[in-house]
């Protein structure tokens, strides 16, 4: 590598991936009183803090992409795309919810990055309202027998009170983290925006983690996420 | 302990950058780098760099790092004093793998307690901890103070008959043959993934201890190179990163050591701002043959574009 006429031992030099990957119910239930048309718009009015975060954090390059699932699962955004270029297409709701062939179809790119020491740990963000429909827990066993699926760091959103709050949790796989709770659109607002700029901020420049002395098994630290409005008076869903 | 008739010279280079991202939040270059003798041109010779954590419960880390590399260079240096006088092979090993490690983490530990009993924690570290892990955290940080001192080790002693190679946590131990061979002389802790290390702090540290000796019975490796994870984190990949020991020996034989020593800052300045953001350190031991000196060796008559060329074939044949 040569770089301004200088000689520069070793080969090409890059910043660290971050893999962001969005993994959204778009069952029927997700269509009612509003709640698809308001994750739409929160994913949409989320991305420039996305970019702000990483643009904080140069050091890393953060690819986002974004997985669906009503009637099986299928990537919305299957190319891992860099978050300054990244747009949002709004999806529908309609069908069953097969979170278990998302995680699933998740666990088999995870195993496609490179298993190395080098990498960020992905982040994993799920979204959903309701109960799955198909086998969660092979789906959530092939995340959890990739070694990126391990480290990643898994955040739940639980829409409304019919989500299943159980297995959210499992999928988070922390018992120092629960699922955010999102029961009208402000929460959810709040709680997309948080989960999609405070892990990209603490996994862009970590400092290293002691092996074996975190009591939850949590990489990386993260704050803890601040109360949405819980005021009941205001749930919708 | 083993006769050797292979001659070579020794001289060691080294530095240490704070990381873009330590810059940009204010924080201090937690890597430390460390040579004995001074002169880096005599046998024995230690060279050790050690890396600390960083993370909010290691809030001394870069005073711990500081401690690893001291306490390492003399340890491994009093430990020729009480290595047996034998030819007994299996028998030094056992020295080696049990002992040394014992006796760094003995002594970083003592070297803890006495930074810490002219030191004590200040109650604005002891409340910033609190603020970012609770209180249990700042109740484990009183109970358990070499926690706040984490740091990694890699260290390595060359003698004229033998070298030794030790690590704890990550970073990167490579040697580079004459040929330009690389070879990493101690297996890979799959323990040191995703941002997690293993560290002197824990308990029973000298059990994460590898440690690795290598007789020099013919010619011993041309260099040998210690580094924090930051340098080979801001590589691609691996295959990218283990190109930085042939690199530096062409460098060294066409245009001399000095000429690393003067861009070494340079370089690791780069690795860090278009790389991984972390301090990044790197130490070089370089072996050379009988009386030679590095720095008598010639420039290249190729000139400048001698390594981006030998680059160029090498990935267009």
């Amino acid at each position: 590598m040569s770089t301004n006429g200088r000689k520069t031992p070793g080969g090409e030099i890059s910043h660290r991936t971050l893999h962001f990957i969005w993994i959204v119910d778009c069952s029927g239930s997700m269509g009612c009183d509003g709640k698809i048309q308001t994750l739409n718009m929160a994913i949409k009015e989320v991305i420039p803090h996305m970019k702000n975060a990483a643009d904080e954090n140069p050091q890393t390059k953060v690819l986002v992409r974004s997985i669906s699932f009503s009637n099986g699962a299928r990537w919305h955004i299957a190319q891992p795309t860099p978050v300054e270029n990244f747009t949002w297409n709004d999806l529908s709701a309609n069908g069953c919810t097969d979170m278990g062939k998302a995680l699933e179809m998740v666990a088999e790119q995870l195993g496609m990055l490179p298993q190395n020491e080098r990498g960020c740990p992905p982040v994993l963000v799920l979204l959903s309202d309701g109960q799955p429909t198909d086998d969660f827990e092979a789906g959530l066993n092939d995340l959890m027998n990739q070694t990126w699926g391990i480290k990643a760091v898994r955040i739940a959103i639980a829409i409304g009170h019919d989500a299943n709050y159980e297995l959210l949790q499992k999928f988070i796989g922390h018992s120092e983290f629960t699922p955010l709770q999102a029961n009208n659109p402000e929460a959810l607002i709040k709680r997309i925006i948080w989960a999609s700029t405070v892990p990209i901020k603490a996994i862009s420049s970590p400092p290293s983690q002691i092996k074996g002395t975190s009591v939850t098994g949590v990489n990386i630290p993260l704050p803890v996420a601040p109360p949405a409005d819980l005021s009941s008076a205001n749930d919708v869903w | 302990m083993i006769p050797n008739n292979y001659k070579f010279t020794v001289q060691v280079i080294g530095d240490s950058v704070r990381g873009a991202s330590h810059e940009r939040r204010g924080l201090p270059n937690q890597d430390a780098i460390l040579w004995v003798p001074a002169s880096g041109k005599d046998l024995p010779l230690v060279l050790a760099v050690a890396d600390g954590h960083g993370c909010s419960q290691c809030f001394r880390s870069e005073s711990g790092a500081e401690l690893a590399v001291t306490v390492a260079t003399k340890a491994m240096q009093n430990f020729l004093e009480i290595l047996p006088r034998t030819t007994n092979l299996s028998l030094i090993k056992q020295w080696i793998e049990e002992k040394l490690p014992r006796e760094i983490v003995h002594s970083w530990r003592n070297a803890v307690a006495d930074n810490l009993s002219a030191n004590p924690f200040r109650i604005l570290e002891l409340e910033k901890l609190e603020e970012v892990k609770g209180s249990e955290a700042r109740r484990q940080a009183v109970l358990n103070p070499p926690f706040a001192y984490g740091s990694t080790l890699l260290a390595t002693l060359v003698t004229d008959s033998f070298i030794i190679y030790l690590q704890i946590g990550d970073g990167e131990l490579l040697t580079v043959s004459e040929t330009g061979e690389v070879c990493r002389p101690l297996p890979r802790d799959e323990r040191n993934f995703a941002h997690e290390t293993s560290s002197l702090c824990l308990k029973d540290a000298w059990q994460g201890f590898r440690v690795g000796l290598q007789l020099i019975l013919d010619k011993p490796p041309a260099l040998i190179l210690l580094t924090t994870d930051g340098y080979p984190n801001s590589f691609v990949d691996d295959a990218n990163f283990l190109k930085v020991g042939p690199d530096l020996l062409k460098i060294i034989r066409a245009e001399g050591i000095e000429r690393v020593r003067k861009n070494l800052r340079i370089w690791l300045t780069e690795a860090t701002e278009k790389g991984s953001g972390d301090d990044v350190t790197l130490g070089i031991i370089c072996l050379m043959n009988g009386e030679e000196d590095a720095s008598d060796f010639p420039p290249s008559p190729q000139g400048e574009n001698t390594l981006e060329e030998e680059r160029h074939e090498r990935t267009t044949t």
